[in-house]
């Protein structure tokens, strides 16, 4: 058996997916340039108010008026939480007649993720997959009755997995291809035809039907491959041809004499009066599921702040997510580009600035490439709630704005297998990952990037050298034992430094060659706390590196290259009057030659 | 007259069948205790408390840090998560590594001073201060739950800036801390979270011991040079300095509070040694 998924008026869908609140509203969908906008998709509830296809946008507007003489809301219903299709509730369900329809322009972006997320649904349920036309897929049921059941309730279980990813779709059965194809665009909700009678329930058909699915069988590349205006006038020719023989359906056309018929139409004349039979016989072309998880949006107007925009980000995040769930997949990578709106230079804001002056320093990697802002967040574990990528996103954008209002938008994700979290009872607790995530990143927002992590020792001898390291949960037990340490043999615990950073520039007197007393030089406000008379000191000791880097940079970070060649020395001050007496290690650098004070035993 | 035994077996037995355990004092359980890493100091405190909030006070050079590392040490080794919230970025990773502190479990958050692009945040006025920063952090990382130790490192901030942070954020640490069984470890100049604390250990150094280079040979203690208030400073002109070693220090804890003993023993201290890396 064989089952097609058939999305009516597809590109009004995928804006309703979109938009679920346009869900019970006439929509009509725009395309073309200035002047010419015309409609060329409507829904059901469109047709019912008297919109056509092919109208003007300014005959189309005549209709977005209610009758109380005030334009439709855009966003006028609430949110509508189920997408659920049961059997047969659509067709004996008439649609209320809506008091004026909402006009929104094609999408392209809505429509490629709206084919996405079928190919993923259908792919979930099984791997042999037609990718037939952009609203349409054909699957083999063949094998499936063990893991879902009799046909009913597979197809059943297909719509409603379908409508979980916010499309609504019919669902055809048959024993061949093209009748399950038949099927599900000629009725609405679920049709199950089973083996001999695809030629008495499909006869009802009109033969625009056959045609359209016709020029799709030729477009998939089984027959004729021409451009789609030649078909579209093939088509037209030919239903003109069988409407004048008194031909509209497939009942009459299955019973022309098929010698006839072949010897007026050809061999395409015998092909249809194949599938209007429901005897049509092919095998399915089958197709890779999608590894690309993308969902974008173009707005109808510039978003600047970012509360408006992260309404749109939590519904393109929702879909993604209810698509990574259809495959089982969860995400590891979060990309987000942002298509801003161009601005004239000294309209520039000082976020831009902050930006610019930013970029490479960030965690995670952002760029501006001309009017497109990316960031890009790497997750340490694969997750895949909504919500908390959408706090991610938010306090990411809080703390890196686009400084430009935002016209387009994409969400991609990277996907990966999902975690596995089964631990022991007997195990400490450690932070959940995906709050831990949250909490990182709020703190990130307080204290700044690459200032909460682990620290990751540098192999060198240069004093206080390390990276700073996203911080990520471990779970496997007994590493540290595998490091231990001088202090783990040995009960007495050590004492440990205390660095000075930035390390303070002191004044220090010599007597016979050794510091005997120190005064901090203070800068601006600072605090004078290290001066007094060296009572002990102990040194000096050499300590030179990185003398063989040719261009030592000049930034404070403790991963950089930097030149060092100094005299260590360890010594007690008496401070406060020789009433209390620290330790501190004092340097002399040899190059600068200065002396500093970068830390103090404790 | 009668007894208070008779009038207290009489009013619970008229009351008994309304309330129960009407006059019974609810004691509460006693807090699971974590060892500090210095054995001196688990005999004298019994160890951390799990789910209460504890402090290590002591002035410059008393082995705060020495203490605090052997603490993170031990719940590193537990294989529990641990976060060091360090008020002002004094932190060396070098000296935790060798106290044996597995630094891939410790969430080191370095507050002060932000990066490049924060910088030109800070001018803006809602920037948080250092000690805001502390707060706020502490708070996320509590309210965030699942580690094993949570230590706030005041120790180099100024005592009058710490007395300055409001009683109501230590109340709220504790409540957000006593329901779970993380050890919340601050460690400062001096004792600041007042009643909200379950333990406070005073820490002060009594000596400072470093290595006498004119009598090499001699056994390990006694080749120890005590430089102890008043001390005598500057070693002879004969002393090679550079052969001179700083070899540790020997501190004295007291226990300044302990909800785990009814009456707060002050005299009772002990002395420990923290000794250098070799």
């Amino acid at each position: 058996m064989f089952a097609c998924i058939y999305v009516p008026d597809f590109p009004v869908a995928a804006i309703v997916r979109a938009e679920p609140s346009l869900r019970d509203n006439a929509v009509a969908v725009l395309e073309g340039k200035p002047p010419h906008i015309q409609v060329m998709a409507l829904n059901d509830m469109a047709r019912l108010l008297g919109i056509e296809i092919g109208m003007t946008k300014l005959q189309a507007a005549i209709f977005t008026v209610s009758q109380e003489g005030s334009t439709v809301p855009a966003q006028p219903q609430p949110k509508k939480k189920s997408f659920e299709i049961e059997h047969g509730s659509r067709r004996g369900k008439a649609p209320r007649k809506p008091t004026a329809a909402v006009l929104r322009q094609r999408s392209p972006e809505q429509e490629l993720s709206s084919h996405a997320a079928l190919l993923d649904v259908a792919h979930a349920f099984t791997p042999r997959v037609e990718d037939t036309h952009s609203n349409r897929l054909l699957l083999d049921l063949d094998g499936l009755e063990r893991l879902y059941g009799p046909v009913t309730a597979m197809a059943r279980e297909l719509a409603s997995r379908v409508g979980r990813v916010g499309l609504e779709c019919n669902i055809g059965v048959a024993a061949n291809p093209d009748a399950a194809m038949h099927a599900a665009c000629g009725f609405s909700g679920v049709t199950v035809l089973h083996a001999g009678e695809e030629a008495r329930r499909l006869g009802v058909l009109p033969l625009h039907v056959l045609l359209e699915s016709l020029d799709i069988a030729s477009g998939c590349g089984t027959r004729i491959s021409v451009a789609a205006r030649e078909r579209e006038k093939l088509r037209e020719q030919m239903l003109d041809t069988l409407e004048r023989w008194g031909v509209c359906d497939f009942r009459m056309l299955a019973l022309l004499p098929e010698h006839a018929l072949a010897a007026r139409l050809g061999e395409v004349g015998t092909h249809l009066q194949q599938l209007a039979r429901g005897a049509g016989t092919r095998t399915l072309a089958l197709c890779d599921p999608p590894a690309h998880f993308e969902e974008g949006m173009e707005l109808e107007s510039a978003v600047e702040t970012l509360e408006p925009l992260s309404f749109v980000l939590n519904r393109l995040l929702e879909q993604l997510c209810t698509r990574l769930e259809a495959r089982a997949l969860a995400v590891q990578e979060l990309k987000l580009r942002l298509q801003l709106e161009p601005r004239v230079p000294d309209e520039q804001t000082a976020t831009c600035a902050e930006l610019e002056a930013a970029r490479d320093k960030s965690f995670t990697s952002d760029c501006l490439e001309g009017n497109l802002y990316t960031r890009t967040l790497r997750l340490p574990v694969a997750m895949r709630d909504p919500k908390i990528f959408l706090k991610l996103l938010q306090l990411d954008l809080a703390a890196y704005p686009p400084g430009a209002p935002v016209c387009k938008l994409w969400i991609t994700a990277e996907p990966a297998r999902p975690r596995l979290a089964q631990r022991g009872l007997f195990l400490p607790v450690t932070p959940e990952a995906e709050k831990l995530e949250i909490t990182l990143a709020r703190i990130n927002s307080i204290v700044g990037e690459r200032r909460a992590g682990i620290a990751k020792m540098l192999d060198t001898h240069r004093a206080d050298a390390f990276r700073m390291e996203r911080f990520v949960v471990q779970t496997e037990l007994g590493r540290s034992t595998a490091s231990l340490t001088t202090s783990d043999t040995d009960n007495t615990p050590l004492f440990a430094l205390r660095i000075l950073r930035p390390a303070r520039q002191i004044r220090v007197q010599l007597a016979e060659g050794r510091p005997a007393q120190m005064a901090m030089l203070a800068r601006n406000g600072e605090r004078v706390d290290l001066q007094g008379t060296v009572l002990w000191s102990a040194g000096p000791w050499r300590s030179s590196g990185d003398w063989w880097a040719e261009q030592p940079k000049s930034c404070d970070s403790s991963e950089d290259a930097q030149i060092w060649d100094r005299e260590e020395w360890d010594v007690a001050l008496a401070q406060d009057a020789g009433n209390d007496v620290a330790l501190y290690r004092i340097y002399h650098d040899l190059g600068t030659g200065r002396w500093f004070a970068d830390a103090s035993y404790d | 007259m009668p007894s208070l035994t008779a009038l207290r077996a009489r009013v619970e037995s008229s009351l008994g069948e309304r309330l129960s355990s009407t006059l019974l004092l609810r004691e509460k359980a006693a807090p699971l205790m974590v060892p500090t890493g210095v054995a001196a100091l688990d005999a004298l405190t019994g160890g951390l408390p799990r789910g209460a909030l504890s402090e290590i006070t002591g002035l410059a050079s008393s082995g705060r840090t020495g203490v605090m590392l052997a603490a993170l040490s031990g719940a590193t080794r537990r294989d529990e998560a641990c976060a060091l919230v360090d008020a002002s970025d004094n932190f060396d990773p070098a000296s935790a590594a060798l106290a044996g502190v597995d630094l891939e479990r410790l969430l080191w958050v370095r507050c002060g001073q932000r990066d490049h692009s924060s910088l030109l945040k800070d001018q803006r006025p809602s920037a948080p201060s250092r000690l805001e920063q502390v707060l706020k952090v502490t708070d996320l990382l509590l309210q965030s739950g699942g580690f094993g130790m949570v230590v706030l490192d005041l120790g180099d901030m100024p005592t009058e800036s710490v007395r300055r942070v409001p009683l109501t954020s230590w109340f709220r640490f504790r409540r957000a801390v006593e329901p779970t069984a993380t050890v919340l470890l601050v460690v400062e100049q001096e004792p600041c979270a007042k009643t909200c604390a379950s333990l406070v250990v005073g820490l002060r150094r009594t000596a400072i011991c470093a290595c006498n280079p004119a009598s090499p040979n001699e056994t390990e203690f006694q080749g120890w040079k005590v430089l102890s208030r008043p001390g005598p400073a500057i070693p002879p002109p004969n002393v090679v300095s550079h052969a001179a070693l700083l070899r540790g220090m020997q501190l004295r804890a007291e226990v300044l509070r302990s909800w785990m003993q009814r009456n707060p023993l002050h005299s009772v201290g002990v002395q420990f040694e923290l000794r250098a890396a070799q």
